[in-house]
């Protein structure tokens, strides 16, 4: 379907619609009522059919609109429908979730931030809100105040187990305890999960998000336009470069700025910089988890030197703060290049040289092949990104799909493997790394020169969509601005908020040795396992996050023994 | 100086609380352990326990969420234990000092349990490694 015929496709819903704009070739802004929301979004999703990306709940004046953002990648086409909830007192509509799981998440989000109530949920617990936030107050509605840091009385005890959702409780749980060490020094951040076990067979998992929520929307409504980069790198540090480019394409989109083709030269190669130092520190990550800590010290060790590049270019280890509306902040010394090169060359020796190993080791076909496997329906139905969608045969990448800064130029490949399991995400990322250091090379020798950044003058009133492929997935920027010099609302979709869900699908039915090695395969950016807490619903026994651990290990160190495989030794190496 | 400080100073071990952090410099922390900085050289060993350390490496700005947590983690610890606020937000909350689900920072959440803490700073968005390193040696040099 190419984009005149998708116009076509999309004008069949026009009768519940009243308005249709399209600002860009491939940018469409649809508008309906609240009661046409639900028919309209199932025609997109099912008929046309698009791939679901967000929601973005905004508090205008006189309403309330929830934006529904979806892409057709074929044309690089994204497509908003925006419905206007006329009902301030009680906001309310009808809940798309039955039919499209990956939006279950981000209507939780936008009920807890915005108060909007979704009908016909199908599991309306809070999600991004801490538990001791009080009720009824919703902190992205424009009127609204930061309540007092504590609550009066008591501080609750923190639940380590949480109660499930009536619909989906498939066991009766007991008091739960949680044993010590929530914590583990290679996880980085807080989360919590729940499995509910049979035997050493998952049965159910649930996921508890809040502990790093921050509320960087709402702050970035009170940044000015060129500070907000600064803000959106720190949402994640291993996604400094791509977030802010995401949101700088937004800006630029809804300005008309067009950045000179030295600053999109520069964007790609920090962007596969970045892409190279997290694709490495997910290979080291996942070798911890099944027990090869060799591969997690030698991925780590050969991550210095991107990071050193980085260092040299952008004045930051990570946080590169490099790009600005309009271009970029510091440019690349042309006597750097031979030593990029270099360096280069010294990255993909190596990177061969663990793609090797990973693919000939016959401990880790048998450790990781059949694991974990997200099917394509599935990985369709929870709209995954990524790695996670292109190890599971969906072929979509945003560099390619709708490119940006200089891909279009240059040549590399869209890696995907059909089977869906966690050796085939290991394969679509170190295959990716490869082609990373391909970019960069290009792009290094063909560097023109010229200014790196254009002249800005104003943020004229409107709305627009910029999306870039981080290391994860795609990265998802909406920002609506009223001409002032402020963006009014900015909504950021990062790859993990869809990745993470899909857990649902890929782990249930596995065996508990294979779960943390399931997780990890998301490379969900928080690394997350550390709040895991794994009940067994026939003997009641709860496993902390260390125990899984082991029993990841033993699993890899039994197969080592049944299929004879030697010990490493440093010369293979 | 008292022997707990003296044996304190021996071979610190740390454990990692994030408390809402953009990850950076949780990954710089990890980043001490493998083979560039390698700071177990120093007797300086990540533990999967707040029971087991001598120091908490803590990272974030604190939400309302994590706040609890950290209570209930350093009240875990044995005393003395000396708190290492590392990177901007967990200094001062740094650029998310605005948002509303920030109650920190660090030091405030910390003496709310135990108002004479030993707290140190290790400023930088993220700070180095080779910074965090020297931020240690700092701290624990003038205890």
């Amino acid at each position: 379907m190419n984009q005149e015929e998708l116009n076509n496709r999309l004008s069949d819903i026009k009768d519940k619609l009243f308005a249709f704009e399209q600002t860009l070739d491939n940018r469409i802004y649809l508008s309906c009522e609240s009661e046409n929301a639900y028919a309209v979004n199932k025609f997109l999703f099912e008929e046309v059919p698009l791939r679901f990306v967000i929601a973005t709940g905004i508090d205008s004046d006189d309403c309330f609109e929830v934006l529904y953002h979806y892409a057709y990648d074929q044309t690089s086409c994204v497509i908003t429908l925006k419905a206007f909830i006329r009902d301030r007192e009680k906001p309310a509509i009808e809940s798309i979730a039955p039919f499209l799981p990956a939006a279950e998440w981000i209507e939780r989000e936008i009920h807890d931030i915005l108060g909007i109530e979704f009908n016909n949920h199908p599991d309306m617990r809070r999600l991004i809100l801490a538990d001791d936030w009080p009720e009824g107050v919703y902190p992205l509605r424009k009127d609204s105040k930061k309540p007092a840091d504590r609550p009066d009385g008591e501080p609750p005890a923190c639940p380590m187990v949480q109660s499930q959702s009536p619909a989906r409780r498939t066991v009766q749980l007991s008091k739960p305890v949680l044993p010590v060490g929530p914590f583990h020094p290679l996880q980085e951040e807080m989360e919590f999960f729940q499995l509910t076990l049979d035997g050493e067979i998952v049965t159910d998992i649930d996921m508890r998000i809040s502990y790093n929520h921050r509320g960087i929307e709402k702050i970035s409504e009170s940044l000015q336009f060129d500070q907000v980069p600064l803000l959106v790198s720190r949402i994640c540090g291993i996604c400094s470069a791509s977030h802010p480019l995401a949101y700088v394409q937004a800006v630029e989109e809804l300005a008309g700025i067009k950045p000179p083709e030295r600053a999109l030269y520069v964007r790609t190669i920090i962007n596969e910089l970045e892409r190279i130092h997290s694709h490495m520190l997910w290979v080291g990550l996942a070798g911890h988890f099944i027990g090869y800590d060799t591969v997690f010290m030698w991925a780590w060790r050969y991550r210095e030197p991107v990071l050193d590049l980085l260092e040299e270019i952008t004045g930051n280890r990570n946080n590169y703060g490099n790009v600005k509306v309009g271009g970029c902040r510091e440019d690349i010394p042309n006597e750097l290049i031979p030593k990029i090169l270099k360096d280069l060359d010294l990255i993909e020796k190596k990177v061969e040289m663990l793609t090797k190993a990973v693919l000939d080791d016959p401990v880790l076909h048998a450790r990781l092949k059949g694991v974990g496997v997200l099917k394509k329906e599935d990985a369709i139905q929870y709209a995954v990104t990524g790695p996670t969608a292109r190890g599971s045969g969906v072929a979509i990448d945003v560099r390619a799909d709708d490119p940006y800064a200089m891909y279009a130029d240059l040549d590399w490949n869209v890696i995907t493997q059909p089977e869906g399991d966690v050796f085939a995400k290991a394969v679509v990322r170190l295959l990716e790394t490869l082609e990373a250091v391909k970019i960069i090379k290009q792009a290094v020798k063909k560097l023109p020169g010229g200014p790196i950044a254009a002249e800005v003058k104003e943020i004229p009133p409107g709305e627009a969509v910029g999306h870039t492929e981080a290391p994860r997935g795609e990265t998802f920027h909406y920002v609506r601005s009223d001409g002032g010099n402020r963006p009014v609302r900015h909504k950021v979709r990062a790859p993990s908020y869809v990745n993470v869900p899909s857990f649902r699908a890929s782990c249930i039915g596995q065996h508990v040795a294979d779960v943390t090695i399931t997780l990890a395969a998301v490379d969900p950016c928080y690394s997350c396992t550390e709040r895991m807490a794994v009940v067994d619903s026939r003997n009641n026994v709860i496993h902390n996050y260390d125990a899984l651990l082991k029993f990841s290990r033993e699993k890899t160190a039994r197969l080592k023994k049944e299929l004879g495989a030697p010990e490493l030794k440093l010369e293979d190496i | 100086m008292s022997w707990k400080i003296w044996s304190l100073k021996k071979s610190v071990w740390v454990f990692h609380v994030n408390t809402g952090a953009c990850n950076n410099c949780d990954i710089e922390i990890v980043d001490l352990l493998t083979p560039k900085f390698d700071v177990e050289r120093l007797g300086i060993k990540l533990v999967g326990s707040p029971r087991h350390a001598d120091a908490l490496l803590v990272t974030g700005g604190v939400t309302r969420q994590a706040a609890p947590r950290l209570r209930e983690v350093y009240r875990q610890t044995s005393k003395p234990c000396v708190v290492f606020a590392i990177g901007a937000c967990a200094c001062d909350k740094g650029i998310f000092t605005t948002g509303y689900h920030m109650v920190g920072p660090v030091d405030k959440i910390i003496k709310e349990i135990d108002p004479n803490a030993i707290i140190a700073y290790v400023p930088g968005c993220p700070p180095k490694p080779e910074a965090i390193i020297s931020g240690v040696v700092t701290a624990l040099s003038v205890l």
